[in-house]
């Protein structure tokens, strides 16, 4: 297993920049997810150090030794594609073994190793199929068990469940996670979809238009993130504006909020204020909370929770609430938000 | 922005890619750019320097240009025959005449049968479908000398039946000369055009029509304004390909000249460039003939190529391609249904006539019976193996073929997987250099080589003096490579770059993934295109009769067959000819079954 380090990576396509001055560092063995809205440079970044790709400018180190120039055959990573790319004119147990007969093994060990890592995915018995007679489920599976019998030092997985129906993705999702933690192996994991980000990683970077914005754990990124696109990229919120009128307190439209983020900020500089919809509570939790007063304008019954549309003065949230909870349209709701969930972002103009 | 990336040349340009762009550059500038450059240069060399003379001599010439009529006759009932032969216009115009009509005629028939076929349901149908390909069976030389036999007005089948026998002709009819070979050429290429609009009324979405009728357009006006623009592209293609195969027959006008032994039909470009030939043996070809072809070949190649921006350009067929769907398919009233049923019906009995005819001459006595054959007899085909001649032509022509095939399947594969996997610049290039050969006559190919190995490499192995067959072989090959790489080409397109990739990243260099995941991928498109390749190097007209006329005992099928008609072999030897067309017909039918029903790949049509 490596750690890799990529240093002032830059790539352009013509005119769109797919990295740009992008630094990042995956520790050994650590899940790390690019995680960005499709056509942000993730899935090049992944290409870059698969070696499918080569950089405009910058270093790309596996231990820290250089493998910028380096094709993809000599880098031993082990890369599943979005679309699994298996080969239709070999069986399961020949698409298998392809990496194992490039390395030159001899047949018994090729045959111990692929039984093994079929084995690994739960496909034991499936060897002699073909891609084609095989279920979506199965086929990324293959795919995995194809990379994962050369044990290669990188476990790269590009967007590898965008491909299965709602219900098998949540499955495998388990598995990869569990296998990954099993064999300690490094990986990197490229995905747009932030639940399946944050489910699933040990940290994450977040991409945008080529530049990676944040670096963290889901926690953190989750609840410092860094700016409003962060913020709205990764779960739901009400995003406000404000200025800072006191120490730690935000003028929203004439409520004072108190927050307790670090950000440097002085009297009348303009913020944007996020509140996620599960930060809203209805009984005053412990921590110092914001009290919020406002009219409920709509109810929408979802299932695991019920949001609502809080109208509070001139400006309005959307919250969750238990389904429990009996509410009427039009009634007064009072709720508290703690300080600690009064998130503060950068100014930005609002669209 | 740095136009040419060197540090991504150097990514792009491993080995393997080295070595396919350097076997696809070397073959096509050595085989196909210096003898045609040296051809068209030596054309603009007279004693006084570099000039026009030649062009000058041609274009001025009425034997080549004339705009009033040097003889011929056209709709002329003389003695009770109705002569239909033509008028001459001078070699050039002759050639450029008889090409634009059967190019007009073939699309109409083309566009009007492809229509019928793919829009209407009616009785017979498959049936149909099959036998309109038939003309496709390559019968070189003996097809247009079947029609003079039939039209001739002293015992020809046609008259006898209509004039002599039912009295439904006032007079006996004769066909032949410029007529004739258009009418020869007409029956042969009319299936170029209807397969490229097939495939294009195939490909049409049909919610585009069917929005159109929900705004109200019906028929006529419905094909008019949707229908016929969209399936223009695909008309184009295959209009251009008949103009360039007319322009550069040759089976037409030796058919014609064996049959009936009328000059007209001798005063057409191509038979200019074949005769010019005979006397190579002994004098050389001399450069009015070189300028000949390099008027012929800059008209076909410049249209070719502008045909082909124009089809690229407006190629929106597939534009709103989504979902599953068959085209739109009606079953029309019985009364239109039963004039489909007829125009198809007599269109294919007149298409098959050479085809029926050669069949005839091969099986019977026909060559010496009159108007129909007596009997049935096997001793022409016995002599496709009998025969020390003949089977000597077949065996020269099938080695040609076969190794014609290798050099294309490796010339071949190598362009197209470059052209369609790897991205280094003057791709473009080498891709229109691989697709010119289409619209290359092969009898200026034909000359150029005359010229630049007999001239620069006299004695080698390539000079045709000495011994023509590495030149046909390397002929046959440049010719047919087109079909080949196009073959490929759409075999490679299915393949998603990331089946190379996983091959790469699993530690495979390129040359291992050309082995061992592309080539078998794209197997069954490369025996397809090699099928195709080895059966239009057998029937190869153009290069066969003109360097194959320079050594005997190196002549091909078809040079034999020419010969035969011709009349320098002995005669009734025509059903000797016949014979072999019909082994030519064999093979082809053989060669579209596997490639059709076992290898499950769409025979690819000619087209742009």
């Amino acid at each position: 297993m490596v750690n890799i380090k990529l240093k002032n990576i830059n790539k352009n396509f013509g005119e769109v920049a797919a990295a740009k001055s992008v630094n990042l560092f995956i520790e050994d063995g650590e899940f790390f997810t690019l995680l960005g809205p499709s056509g942000c440079g993730k899935t090049t970044i992944m290409r870059m150090i698969a070696g499918l790709e080569y950089p405009d400018e910058g270093t790309i180190l596996f231990d820290g030794k250089d493998v910028t120039k380096e094709p993809s055959f000599k880098r031993n990573t082990g890369m599943v594609f979005q679309n699994y790319a298996l080969w239709p004119h070999m069986s399961v147990e020949e698409n298998v073994a392809y990496g194992l007969k490039i390395r030159k093994f001899n047949e018994a060990e090729i045959k111990k190793r692929v039984t093994e890592a079929l084995e690994q995915v739960k496909l034991t018995g499936m060897g002699k199929r073909f891609p084609t007679q095989l279920s979506g489920g199965q086929q990324q599976r293959v795919a995995l068990a194809r990379v994962l019998v050369i044990n290669p030092s990188v476990l790269l997985l590009d967007e590898p469940l965008s491909n299965l129906d709602a219900k098998l993705r949540v499955e495998m999702r388990e598995e990869i996670k569990e296998l990954q933690k099993r064999l300690g192996i490094t990986t990197v994991y490229v995905t747009h979809d932030q639940e399946e980000a944050l489910i699933i990683s040990d940290r994450i970077a977040v991409q945008n238009k080529g530049e990676i914005k944040q670096i963290g754990t889901p926690l953190e990124i989750y609840d410092h993130p860094k700016d409003v696109f962060i913020a709205t990229f990764i779960g739901k919120g009400t995003l406000l504006q404000g200025s800072i009128s006191e120490k730690n307190k935000v003028n929203v439209d004439n409520y004072y909020l108190s927050y307790t983020n670090n950000l440097e900020l002085k009297e009348g500089d303009k913020v944007n204020v996020l509140i996620r919809p599960e930060s809203f509570v209805l009984n005053k939790p412990s921590e110092e909370s914001n009290r919020l007063e406002g009219i409920i304008e709509s109810i929408t019954f979802v299932g695991q929770y019920t949001e609502l549309k809080i109208v509070i003065g001139n400006f309005s949230i959307i919250v969750n609430t238990s389904p429990k909870t009996i509410l009427n349209k039009n009634e007064k709701i009072v709720g508290y938000v703690p300080y600690g969930n009064t998130i503060l972002l950068p100014y930005e103009e609002l669209v | 922005m740095k136009l040419f990336n060197l540090n991504k040349l150097h990514h792009e340009l491993d080995s393997l890619t080295f070595l396919q762009v350097c076997i696809g550059t070397i073959f096509l500038s050595i085989f196909l750019i210096a003898p045609l450059l040296l051809m068209t240069g030596q054309a603009f060399i007279s004693k006084n320097g570099i000039n026009l003379t030649w062009f000058t001599d041609l274009l001025g010439s009425p034997e080549y240009v004339s705009f009033q009529s040097r003889g011929g006759r056209f709709g002329e009932v003389y003695n009770g025959i109705l002569y239909l032969w033509g008028f001459d216009y001078g070699i050039l115009l002759n050639s450029l005449i008889v090409a634009a009509i059967v190019t007009l005629i073939c699309s109409i028939i083309g566009v009007l049968v492809a229509f019928f076929v793919n829009r209407y349901n009616f009785f017979g149908k498959r049936i149909f479908q099959i036998l309109l390909l038939v003309p496709l069976l390559a019968t070189p030389f003996v097809n247009a000398y079947v029609i003079g036999k039939l039209f001739n007005p002293r015992g020809g089948l046609i008259n006898y039946i209509f004039y002599d026998f039912l009295h439904i002709l006032p007079w006996r009819i004769d066909i032949d000369g410029l007529f004739g070979i258009i009418l020869a050429q007409v029956l042969s290429y009319y299936p170029i055009v209807y397969l490229n609009v097939s495939a294009a009324l195939n490909n049409i979405d049909p919610s585009l029509e069917e929005m159109a009728e929900n705004l109200g357009a019906k028929s006529l006006k419905l094909f008019r304004t949707i229908t016929f623009p969209l399936i223009i592209p695909s008309l184009a293609a295959g209009a251009i390909i008949t103009f360039i195969f007319s322009l550069e027959d040759l089976g037409a006008t030796i058919g014609f000249i064996g049959a009936r032994a009328n000059p007209l039909a001798k005063k057409v470009v191509s038979y200019q460039v074949f005769s010019s030939f005979a006397e190579a043996l002994t004098g050389g070809i001399s450069p009015k003939v070189a300028a000949l072809a390099v008027i012929i070949l800059i008209l076909t190649v410049s249209s070719y190529i502008l045909v082909q921006k124009y089809v690229n350009i407006r190629n929106y067929t597939m534009l709103s391609k989504g979902g599953r769907w068959g085209s739109r398919v009606s079953v029309p009233s019985k009364h239109r249904q039963s004039f489909i049923f007829v125009f198809l019906l007599l269109l294919i009995i007149i298409a098959s006539m050479p085809q029926i005819g050669t069949i005839l001459l091969a099986t019977t006595d026909w060559t010496t019976s009159g108007a129909l054959p007596t009997k049935i007899t096997g001793e022409y085909l016995t002599t496709l193996w009998t025969n020390q001649d003949v089977t000597r032509a077949i065996t020269n022509s099938l080695v040609y073929s076969l190794i014609a095939v290798v050099i294309m399947v490796i010339v071949g594969s190598s362009i197209a997987y470059v052209v369609a996997k790897r991205n280094i610049p003057g791709k473009g290039i080498l891709d229109l250099l691989a697709t010119i050969p289409v619209a290359v006559p092969g009898i200026t190919l034909a000359v150029g080589y005359f010229l630049l190995f007999g001239q620069y490499f006299r004695g080698s192995v390539l000079d045709p003096l000495k011994d023509p067959a590495l030149l046909l072989i390397i002929a046959y090959s440049i010719r047919r490579l087109p079909f080949m790489i196009r073959s490929v080409h759409a075999g490679l397109q299915q393949i998603d770059k990331s089946l190379e990739e996983s091959s790469f990243n699993l530690g495979a260099g390129r040359t291992t993934t050309f082995v061992k995941i592309i080539l078998p991928l794209v197997i069954g498109h490369l025996i397809s295109g090699a099928l195709l390749g080895f059966v239009y190097s057998m029937a190869e007209v153009s290069t066969s009769v003109t360097l194959g006329a320079l050594r005997e005992d190196r002549e091909p099928i078809t040079f034999f067959i020419s010969r035969i008609i011709y009349g320098v072999a002995a005669v009734g030897s025509v059903s000797i000819g016949a014979s072999m067309c019909m082994l030519l017909m064999a093979v082809e039918i053989a060669a579209m079954t596997i490639s059709n029903y076992i290898l499950k790949q769409k025979v690819s049509y000619l087209g742009v």
